[in-house]
């Protein structure tokens, strides 16, 4: 097995480096911060990024679609006979809840059961998410869609791309002569992106995450709640921590946004440049940082969701019972 | 000094400044972290979960500073 593994690697720096040397290159680096409509729904396309009418089909929308059936049929296949002692893909998902469970307990032993289900949910459904966009062919097969200068080469045929964008005049023309490329004055516009790579989609998970948060604290609480944020009974500076705190509560949800968004769109720019640095050797390192960096961030997400929901039901100014809950975990 | 000249120069600034501080931040965290599983070797486990945590989230101001960086350099903004 470790053998075989060694023999692929080197089988393909080998043929990396031939075309290194052959001259094959990547021309010009295109990103898009914005997912692109691959389609639009009964409308026509107005510029790369937009839909003139008619509903935008993004591609990082046909991806989270995949995503959650990928998860679904993933864990209706592995509990569909279910066994009190568990074998094969069972014990996979067993193990994986378990471990996520148990570290949920460690944080919060009291209402582990009551956060785990939306932390859980999001640990994996994002896990997932950030992994699909290292898939090879994920952001690299596409249609080619006329960029804005050139709109009358209104011509939209699926191929698959090697480049990532159209070059600008006088640059080398390699590509476009391949079978497979697309055309002069195109770009192309992949039929899948990574959904953490789409602001749309971490925003949205960063709103609910924010507002259980509140709904948690309001439950635990009740209107109490509100005296962490309007706190004027106990002088000038409890008052001002309140509104401090205040802020604080909607920070959250752009750091959780922003969080999660710049990772994963970072680390696939990061991962353009180095291809176009130096290719096919340069990336590898950092796609395994970026295997890495995934599985973090999903757990960042999860864990940070997790610790301010325990933190918002715990009564204001109890100090007290922070330290009890404290040794009572340990 | 050109537009584009300017643009770069902010692009680099961006990434370099917004380095420091996160920089220094997972030095902390790293350092805190061998000491204490050099005085407590068995609670490495718990500790390289926590030291990750934290470098994930000191690491976040860094990603940050790159996304803006990369937006100017990209004249997306």
């Amino acid at each position: 097995m470790r053998n075989r593994i060694l023999t692929v690697t080197g089988i393909l720096l080998v043929l990396g480096i031939v075309l290194y040397i052959i001259g094959v290159r990547s021309t010009k680096l295109h990103i898009s911060v914005a997912a692109e409509p691959v389609i639009c729904l009964g409308g026509a396309r107005a510029t790369l990024e937009t839909c003139a009418s008619g509903f935008p089909l993004t591609n990082s929308l046909i991806t989270t679609a995949i995503v959650l059936v990928l998860i679904i049929v993933a864990v209706l296949a592995g509990t569909r006979t279910m066994q009190m002692v568990p074998r094969g893909f069972q014990n996979t998902l067993e193990v994986m809840v378990e471990a996520f469970y148990n570290f949920a307990q460690s944080v919060d032993r009291k209402n582990v059961a009551k956060f785990f289900p939306f932390c859980a949910s999001a640990f994996f459904f994002i896990l997932v998410s950030n992994v699909i966009g290292l898939v090879p062919g994920v952001g690299s097969i596409g249609v080619c869609v006329p960029t804005a200068e050139h709109k009358e080469a209104a011509v939209v045929a699926p191929v698959a791309d090697v480049r990532m964008a159209e070059e600008p005049a006088g640059a080398p023309d390699f590509f476009a002569s391949w079978p497979l490329s697309c055309e002069k004055g195109t770009t192309l516009v992949p039929y899948l992106r990574a959904p953490s790579a789409d602001l749309n989609v971490t925003l949205a998970w960063a709103l609910v995450s924010v507002g259980l948060i509140q709904y948690f604290g309001f439950q635990a609480l009740g209107l109490g709640y509100l005296t962490k944020f309007f706190n004027f009974r106990e002088g000038f500076m409890m008052a001002l921590v309140g509104i401090l705190e205040l802020i604080s509560e909607f920070v959250r949800i752009i750091a959780f946004t922003f969080r999660l968004f710049g990772n994963i769109f970072a680390g696939e720019v990061i991962l353009v440049v180095m291809a176009f640095l130096f290719p096919y050797l340069l990336p590898a390192p950092f796609y395994a940082f970026e295997l890495f960096v995934a599985f973090m961030q999903a757990l960042i997400f999860a864990v940070l969701s997790l610790v301010f929901m325990s933190l918002a039901t715990e009564a204001h100014g109890g100090h007290d019972s922070h330290g009890h809950s404290e040794t009572a975990a340990h | 000094m050109s537009d584009e000249g300017l643009r770069l120069i902010a692009a680099a600034l961006a990434v370099g400044i917004g380095a420091v501080g996160p920089g220094v931040g997972i030095g902390v965290i790293f350092s805190g972290a061998l000491q204490a599983m050099g005085r407590n070797p068995e609670a490495e486990g718990t500790l390289r979960t926590y030291m990750f945590l934290g470098f994930a989230l000191v690491e976040a101001l860094f990603i940050f500073a790159l996304v803006i960086s990369l937006l100017i350099a990209f004249r997306i903004v």
